[in-house]
């Protein structure tokens, strides 16, 4: 049970990257502007706030979600995790940067996250299943074409890479 | 940051909840995913006294089968409900449905068909699938528990049967095995966009046909026809010409203005009728 009974503020206790967190903020708060504002953490971006543009993708109990779609009192006592704490994406990110798969870079975050969500699932996607899986990620600046082949690059080296711990 | 100020409560149970939102007098709003709500309230569309997260209530999230039904938490997300081998064999036209719902895995993950149902904007997926599957809502408040019939709850754009101080807690869907054939076809302009015109198309051998038109009109737009009427592929045009003109009052947004919807409706209708009708002697 939380409760904040009309009090403007109350704690929050989660765990952000790895780390336990324990917050007094504003129950106004979103999970975004938590995360950004008030940890610091500035790759999961403000776009829209309205939920379609996906630059504010994070993690929660790792599945990706759209931080801005989230209360930040909502997070008590889930696992958030963030590009900064992520530690399996450097083959997504090479790829992206081989396919020139971003320009201004403002939703190259949350398309990053969200690719290895679609990895993790579906390994070999197609191209369809690729574009399907950033529906709900807008890039303003390169036509997607990009974005897809640097998802199939990076289905490439992961499938082929040695796993490692 | 929303920019009214609110309390926020998080309750363990069902009953607890419901106590919570009477108790505001309809000033409350229950937070299940939170997609429609809280950018809502972002915009200061939405400025409630009171929010009741009920997003971890673990019997709000569950799919069961019960008997010849199968019983949807409401605070079952898109992407549990794509997830669901239940769902895939036994509910193909809410399948079919979910895996067209725009907004990609950060909202899949966090968004919830109960709460697209309580949200009854007319240009969306959910409350037109929900319709041709004959759902049933139930609804719990301090006052007691009711199951209201999907004809009957969605009342008008963003009006449903759901009363300020209930919380829908499940959705009861028939999954019979006699629904052989289905059919899920939408016009949307853009892959990120919201529905233009949606059909949802079910098929019972001995019962009939079911066909729902959504987002066309402030309610979906339900037509069904007995089994002796099933003449095949030859009567598609008749059907959905029939199914359209049950439109009364069209709805007209800013994907979509007067007379669009309207023009098309028939279209999508024959295209869902085709999908099930292709291949049947």
């Amino acid at each position: 049970m939380s409760a904040t009974a009309g009090r403007p503020t109350a704690w929050l206790r989660c765990q952000v990257n790895g780390r336990a967190v324990e917050r007094e903020l504003d129950v106004r708060l979103l999970l975004i502007e938590f995360i950004r504002d008030t940890l610091g953490l500035k790759a999961a971006r403000i776009g829209c706030l309205t939920g379609d543009c996906g630059a504010c993708t994070v993690r929660i109990d790792d599945q990706v979600t759209k931080a801005c779609l989230v209360l930040a009192l909502s997070a008590e006592d889930r696992k958030v995790t963030t590009l900064e704490g992520a530690r399996d994406l450097a083959a997504i990110q090479q790829a992206f940067v081989a396919e020139n798969g971003f320009q201004c870079g403002y939703c190259t975050t949350g398309m990053i996250l969200t690719v290895a969500e679609l990895l993790q699932s579906n390994p070999d996607p197609t191209d369809a299943e690729i574009r399907r899986a950033l529906i709900g990620n807008l890039c303003r600046c390169t036509g997607y074409e990009p974005i897809v082949a640097a998802v199939r690059r990076a289905s490439a080296t992961l499938q082929t890479a040695t796993p490692v711990d | 940051m929303i920019r009214t100020a609110f309390a926020y409560e998080r309750p363990d149970t069902i009953e607890a909840a419901v106590r919570l939102l009477a108790a505001t007098e309809g000033s409350g709003r229950v937070l299940g995913g939170g997609s429609v709500l809280v950018p809502a309230m972002s915009a200061g569309e939405e400025q409630p006294s009171l929010i009741v997260d009920v997003s971890r209530l673990a019997g709000l999230r569950t799919i069961r089968e019960n008997g010849t039904n199968v019983e949807i938490g409401a605070g079952v997300t898109y992407a549990a409900l794509e997830a669901s081998s239940v769902v895939t064999d036994r509910l193909p036209l809410l399948a079919a449905m979910v895996r067209e719902v725009t907004g990609g895995p950060g909202l899949w993950n966090l968004a919830t068909l109960g709460g697209a149902a309580c949200r009854a904007n007319p240009a969306s997926d959910g409350p037109g699938c929900l319709v041709a599957l004959a759902a049933g809502f139930r609804l719990q408040s301090v006052r007691g528990v009711r199951i209201v019939a999907a004809e009957r709850f969605f009342h008008g754009a963003y009006e449903t049967e759901r009363a300020e101080d209930e919380i829908l807690t499940d959705l009861i869907l028939p999954a019979a095995s006699w629904t052989t054939r289905t059919a899920y076809v939408k016009v949307k302009h853009a892959a990120s966009s919201w529905p233009i015109v949606t059909a949802s198309c079910a098929f019972a051998p001995g019962k009939g046909v079911r066909l729902c038109i959504g987002a066309a009109s402030p309610v979906p737009i339900l037509t069904e026809w007995a089994a002796t009427e099933w003449p095949g592929a030859d009567r598609v045009h008749e059907m959905a010409q029939q199914a359209a003109a049950a439109m009364v009052t069209e709805w007209a947004d800013e994907l979509a203005g007067p007379g669009y919807r309207r023009a098309i409706a028939a279209t999508v209708a024959a295209r869902a009728i085709r999908a099930v009708t292709e291949g049947m002697a």
